[in-house]
């Protein structure tokens, strides 16, 4: 009996260690079988991000078709065809000027004023935490332009897609050209939605206030200057088809 | 003896068994903070990825047929008149730095990925909690000289913000993920002595994030147009 009663337990275990064996080596059988969560979660990032894309364009090519009709049927109305054409130029040159920050703007947005924490140092702090630099102006146009910020200036000087924001000692340069401290930033868009993503909680601007001199105004009408700088134009070359 | 021998299989087979169970309670139980998932499932994600891509290609290839036969019908307007090939070159011009063209040139190819999973990092990416470093990158390039620069084919143009957004890094809010690939038109030997400067930004996120960073120089870059439609509400141009 008691033998017995050995016999079934030993024929269980075994058959419970085969059956996980066998589940343990199917399970670590190639990396490919089993991924991390992380890899589902990028893929469904990158899915979105082309959907996105994917919109993007439809919406472009739905704006370029509508463009080609009306030149398809004002080239048949038109008397002065020369003229027509001319006028069509420079309406696009007025606007990928516009685009590309060769005409100065105007309309609503904030002041930014940042200037150096006049704060008395917490013990051990370094002097830095309470110094402007080139990662704090930074972060805050990074923060403008993702709440739609239009247009954008540092001290004057207009924001580009190519302009760096870089620390020089004790000075800063934008487009190359050197500012030392107070730092005003003006930037064309709405005013509401940049102040709050600018001063909510954990906002750039709310923990910057810890340590610098840091204020918003909403502004109604504000002038953001012209790029007066030279284009980039010595490697790139346009793609055409 | 015959017992004996019974027990002590039987107590090897035990220990064997409570192993097994831990280590498959261990695999199962990482599951809830990012651990593993059936790869079965990516196969599908991978598909649904594929095919929206490709019919954003098939969309763009349409409105490349459209846009030159815009410009075709543009230029019968405007042959053999200086003053308005001029004007369209100029036109072309602007269109180029407003970054609403497909741009190509020689310059530099910056990869960024994450570290290897390990118990502390699964689960998050490093890189995108860090975007900082991103932007901190695209400065970089920017003030080595480069021209044109994309991240995971999002042209930087005037209006780009990086920001995290959820669990995603948005660029041009379009949502993105890890690895990065940058690409940057300008000097390839300034762009990569900036970047790859010692103790510099590159060398930073190799050393304190772990992230794998890697750079190619390379003779010729494409690098994409912005897709979207670019129209101010609030900015007007201001008479000068």
């Amino acid at each position: 009996m008691k033998k017995r009663g050995t016999a079934v337990l030993l024929f269980f275990f075994c058959l419970a260690l085969g059956f996980l064996l066998v589940n343990q080596v199917r399970m670590t059988d190639g990396q490919t079988l089993y991924v991390s969560a992380r890899t589902i979660e990028d893929y469904n990032t990158n899915i979105k991000g082309a959907q996105k894309e994917l919109e993007d364009v439809k919406k472009l090519l739905a704006e370029t078709r509508n463009r080609l009709e009306t030149l398809q049927t004002s080239m048949e109305n038109e008397e002065d065809v020369r003229e027509a054409a001319e006028q069509r130029l420079a309406d696009d040159l007025a606007q990928f000027r516009m685009l590309s920050g060769a005409t100065a703007l105007k309309g609503p947005g904030v002041t930014i004023l940042i200037d150096d924490g006049t704060r008395d140092l917490l013990q051990w702090e370094d002097p830095n935490e309470l110094l402007v630099h080139d990662a704090d102006i930074l972060m805050v146009l990074n923060e403008l332009f993702a709440a739609g910020a239009e247009a954008v200036s540092v001290n004057g000087e207009r924001v580009m897609g190519t302009s760096a924001i870089s620390c020089s000692g004790h000075t800063i340069r934008i487009n190359g050209t050197t500012y030392a401290r107070p730092f005003t930033i003006q930037a064309i868009g709405d005013g509401a939605r940049m102040v709050s993503a600018l001063m909510g909680p954990g906002c750039p601007g709310t923990i910057l206030q810890d340590y610098l001199i840091f204020k918003v105004t909403v502004e109604d009408d504000l002038l953001i200057p012209a790029y007066t700088g030279a284009y980039r134009e010595t490697y790139q070359k346009t793609i055409t088809q | 003896m015959n017992k004996k021998g019974a027990g002590a299989v039987l107590g090897f087979m035990a220990l064997l068994l409570g192993v097994l169970i831990a280590v498959q309670i261990g695999s199962n139980s990482s599951t809830e903070e990012g651990g593993l998932i059936p790869a079965a499932r990516l196969s599908g994600l991978e598909q649904e990825l594929k095919t929206v891509r490709a019919e954003k290609e098939s969309v763009m290839q349409e409105l490349l047929d459209v846009e030159s036969r815009l410009s075709q019908l543009e230029k019968e307007n405007i042959s053999d008149d200086t003053l308005m090939q001029q004007l369209s070159d100029e036109v072309n011009r602007y269109k180029m730095f407003a970054g609403i063209t497909d741009v190509t040139g020689p310059g530099i190819i910056i990869t960024v990925d994450d570290p290897v999973p390990t118990e502390e990092t699964d689960g998050y990416s490093v890189i995108m909690v860090r975007y900082d470093l991103l932007l901190s990158v695209v400065n970089k390039l920017k003030e080595a000289g480069a021209e044109a620069i994309s991240i995971n084919g999002q042209r930087i143009i005037n209006t780009t913000e990086i920001s995290l957004a959820g669990n995603n890094v948005n660029i041009n809010a379009t949502p993105t993920a890890p690895p990065y690939i940058i690409k940057a038109i300008g000097d390839p030997e300034t762009l990569e002595a900036t970047m790859t400067i010692r103790y510099g930004i590159l060398y930073n996120m190799k050393e304190t994030y772990g992230l794998k960073v890697s750079t190619v120089k390379q003779e010729s870059i494409d690098i994409p147009r912005y897709s979207g439609v670019i129209r101010f509400r609030y900015a007007e141009p201001a008479a000068e």
